[in-house]
């Protein structure tokens, strides 16, 4: 499979799920896991450009796929537009929902260029953080949305 | 202006980025992998727990059952002893090469424990007869839960009985049945609120790991408290505390309930395997056994005379605190109405051990119930009589010198304030009327926490700065710190590390927990920034060869006031105080305080819903929190605090509640079955900050974590009665209870 841009091959136990192998084998931490059930939206990656949760994933599963996580949204240590909003925003205090709410953001945002308000609530509602409120992830996502050249 | 401007999260680019470190993320080499067998049963004898059955599996490396690892307290074993006093109670472990592995063995032993099943006592009111069996024969005060009711004021009147009911207090003046007599409305009321779960998104998790030279176990951990998590590992172990050290790794989210459950586990594995190991609760386990808020059952009696005056309040809490004592019965007591004058006052709380898991502290522990019931009772009573909601609490809201229910003053408080101000907001004076829409208000506030409280500001040869403390970032407290440091020094934000030493290192600071952190660690960090200021300006007075009361800092120099050619860079001071030879002593700022007298802190919330007559569902339209914050220090990250705990809130009104089976069988125990707020859930929302500021927090800076969550539900019910007509007793208001009291018919559990 490619990761972040990075071709990788391995050997792994058909039981090994694709989240584990990312933490524990690529040393990607940044992908968390909350539920290990699919419930909470931590671990959300981009697989093959689509929004996932790397917990419902075996990584045999993922063979020959394209997969991207957050350790892939800063460019050469700059962060993206929406990392950036996200931390101007408050959109994040503990801070470990926080990638699985960027991954599906920037699906969305790559679907939906400039989401309503209501489109992001809907988009975003799989995604669970417990610290926030949700506002400041809203203001956060409309705003990096705006940046963007019309 | 670096105090009271918003200013970013320190740690929000690591965050942002994945790069954040949280106790999951360790690899130690050699570690091992635990996990825990669970009892299935909420109470039983152990009758046998076949180990062989898990050694068998490959890559396990032992077995543990609380006869090898008899550690813990009598009330909280880290493994079941005999009999299991809850469902989830962890009877054995199992330490593997592999995560893998340890999870095989679990299964294949957890499938062979035998038990003797008894009749489990899950009811609070079963369990308060004189002739229940006892959930544990062993009675004692949980440190937690003390820890947690320091708190509130003291309560007075502790008793420990020989039963299921582990604490009761009471709290009264005057005479209850003259004020009801009084009264010309008396109106009764029994409210319940269901068991909460903090829900932190990171599941409760350690890796430990021994030192071969000295013998001491080191714990990575995520928790609100390092240094109560070391004094109970090293009570749990019987260890002197120098031979435990806590190290807090990012925590993902507590609000409470992330304070100290599976650490004595881990280093007691660590020590008997001496190897590293590594205990992650999955989410379903962590379900099982961890401390979420109570179940509460609460009945209320109150008297009012027609122009809106309280005369009495007499009301009783019953807490379910699960099989160990920790249920907040002082602050439930102290808060059921003890915020509004009333010359009658009377109010019980009781503990109650059930066969469940044992409660904890979820944000505002005891507020939250015991508003529920009193700002629902005052709908009520304010409807009956036709008195304007916020008019009838101003005219009863307690202020600054009016007796608590403890007979101690109220220090200065903003509840009047943040009534008023609702009652100026657009969002109540332009109330719409008519399909299906109602409003709702209430009010509450939190007695703040205090503790005494270290920190100390050491300087670098660079001209930057670092604050050390011992208390944890939970809610953005690190960046508020360098705030205060950097306002009390003259320098840019950027120039202020903070760091959250380790228990062997950090300056002693109390577990961030009871809205205390900038209240108490804040004040002490402010005295050690002033100290490092006093010295900065001694040594430049020096070399400068001026009058010390003529220097000032600004810009990262200091200078002669008035002269501004006259100055000499700080990072050059700091250089000069640190270096071979050097004149002066280390630039190096303490501070200390003990704990500061409270300054509480009062929430309104106004809440614009719609009932769905078809269906049950209430849509919340509009959600205004009006909260007395003293002062904001970075007001961006206050805003955060309010917004998130105005959601849990709406958690608590309408979805939120961990439900068992008559058998005492957890039904919530997925993500997928315990419903959380999400961000389709929230309405447009607004947050009004008032700022009576604090004669005792620095900058007049109050807690601000817990007020937003207590008058949330409440507020959300009295929407409800005013949108549809149906008074909900019971939270949470799920679409279905509604659904079944709009029908006339009763709610299914």
């Amino acid at each position: 499979m490619t990761v972040n841009g990075r071709s990788v091959s391995a050997e792994v136990e058909t039981r090994f799920l694709l989240v584990d192998f990312l933490r524990h084998r690529l040393r990607l931490t940044g992908t968390h896991v909350g539920c290990a059930h699919g419930a909470c939206g931590a671990c959300t990656i981009l697989l093959d450009d689509r929004p996932a949760r790397s917990c419902l994933v075996f990584a045999v599963q993922a063979d020959g796929a394209t997969i991207r996580t957050i350790e892939s949204l800063a460019q050469d240590d700059r962060l993206s537009p929406l990392q950036e909003e996200f931390r101007n925003h408050h959109a994040l205090q503990c801070g470990y929902c926080t990638p699985g709410m960027l991954m599906a953001a920037t699906a969305l945002l790559a679907e939906t260029p400039d989401p309503t308000e209501t489109q992001i609530k809907e988009y975003m509602a799989g995604n669970l953080c417990r610290c926030t409120g949700y506002q400041p992830i809203v203001r956060a996502v409309k705003a990096t949305a705006a940046r963007r050249p019309k | 202006m670096a105090v009271g401007a918003p200013a970013a999260r320190l740690e929000g680019a690591e965050k942002v980025s994945g790069r954040a470190r949280y106790t999951e993320d360790l690899r130690l080499p050699g570690m091992l992998h635990a996990r825990l067998v669970l009892s299935p049963h909420p109470r039983a004898r152990i009758a046998r727990i076949p180990k062989e059955a898990a050694l068998e599996v490959p890559g396990i490396v032992a077995v543990y059952t609380g006869a090898d690892l008899p550690i813990g307290t009598a009330a909280r074993r880290a493994l079941a002893k005999e009999e299991v006093r809850y469902t989830g109670e962890p009877v054995a472990a199992v330490l593997a090469e592999s995560e893998a592995a340890a999870a095989d063995a679990v299964e294949r032993l957890a499938s062979v424990v035998e038990y003797e099943v008894m009749t489990p006592i899950l009811d609070p009111m079963d369990a308060m007869r004189p002739d229940a069996p006892a959930v544990t024969a062993v009675i004692l005060a949980d440190a937690e839960a003390a820890a947690h009711a320091a708190a509130s004021a003291g309560a007075e009147d502790q008793e420990k009985r020989p039963s299921n009911i582990t604490n009761h207090v009471t709290y009264k003046r005057g005479d209850v049945e003259a004020g009801l007599r009084e009264a010309d409305l008396v109106i009764e009321r029994t409210y319940t609120t269901p068991r909460v779960h903090q829900l932190y998104i990171e599941p409760q998790c350690a890796v430990a790991t021994t030192d071969p030279a000295s013998g001491h176990v080191t714990i990575y951990t995520a928790t609100q408290g390092q240094f109560f998590v070391r004094e109970q590992v090293a009570k749990a172990l019987d260890l002197p505390l120098q031979s435990v050290r806590v190290v807090p790794l990012t925590i993902g989210g507590g609000f409470g309930g992330k304070i100290q459950l599976i650490q004595p586990m881990a280093a007691a594995l660590a020590l008997a395997s001496n190897r590293p190991v590594r205990l992650i609760l999955t989410r379903s386990e962590d379900l099982l056994l961890s401390t979420p808020a109570p179940e509460c059952v609460m009945t209320l009696k109150t008297g009012v005379k027609k122009d809106g005056t309280l005369t009495a309040i007499e009301g009783k809490l019953i807490f379910d605190s699960g099989s160990a004592p920790a249920a907040p019965t002082g602050i439930g007591a102290l808060l059921m109405g003890g915020y509004y004058r009333v010359p009658h006052f009377h109010v019980e709380a009781f503990e109650v051990l059930t066969n469940k898991p044992a409660v904890g502290a979820y944000r505002a522990p005891g507020a939250t119930q015991a508003n529920f019931a009193m700002e629902s009772q005052m709908d009520i009573m304010g409807r009956a009589l036709g008195l304007d909601p916020v008019a009838f609490r101003l005219h009863n809201a307690a202020a600054e010198g009016d007796p608590m229910p403890d007979g101690k003053p109220w220090n200065r408080i903003g509840l009047r304030e943040v009534l008023e101000r609702l009652q100026r907001h657009p969002a109540w004076t332009g109330r719409e009327t008519g399909d299906g829409v109602g409003y709702g208000i209430a009010v509450g506030g939190w007695p703040g926490g205090v503790e005494s409280a270290s920190a100390c500001m050491r300087a670098n040869t660079d001209g930057t700065f670092q604050v050390v403390t011992g208390a944890i970032d939970v809610t953005g407290t690190s960046t508020t710190f360098a705030q205060i440091a950097a306002d009390v020094l003259g320098l840019p934000v950027d120039k202020i590390q903070v760091i959250t030493s380790d228990t062997d290192t950090a300056p002693y600071a109390g577990m961030s927990a009871g809205s205390k952190t900038l209240y108490t660690v804040g004040a002490a960090l402010q005295i050690a920034a002033e100290d490092a200021r006093r010295q900065i300006l001694e040594i430049a007075a020096k070399e400068m060869e001026a009058h010390v009361d003529d220097l000032e800092i600004a810009n990262g120099q200091v200078r002669v006031k008035g002269a501004p050619g006259r100055s000499l860079a700080v990072a050059e001071v700091a250089a000069r105080s640190m270096r071979f030879g050097a004149k002066h002593p280390p630039i190096f700022g303490a501070g200390s305080v003990p704990s500061p007298k409270t300054s509480p802190g009062f929430a309104a919330h106004l809440v614009k819903a719609r009932v769905d007559r078809e269906t049950g569902a209430v849509k919340i339209l509009g959600h205004v929190v009006f909260q007395d914050v003293g002062f904001a220090v970075n007001p961006a990250a206050v805003d955060g605090q309010i917004r998130g705990g105005a959601v849990q809130a709406i958690g608590w009104g309408l979805i939120e509640a961990m439900r068992y089976d008559e058998s005492g069988t957890l039904l919530t125990s997925t993500l997928s079955d315990y419903p959380l707020p999400r961000a389709s859930d929230v309405p447009p929302m607004d947050v009004e900050f008032i700022e009576v500021r604090s004669q005792y927090g620095p900058y007049g800076a109050k807690g601000v974590g817990e007020p937003p969550i207590i008058s949330g539900g409440p507020a959300i019910a009295n929407a409800v009665a005013d949108a549809c007509g149906v008074r909900e007793v019971s939270l949470p208001i799920t679409a279905e209870r509604l659904l079944a009291a709009l029908e006339g018919g009763r709610p299914r559990a």
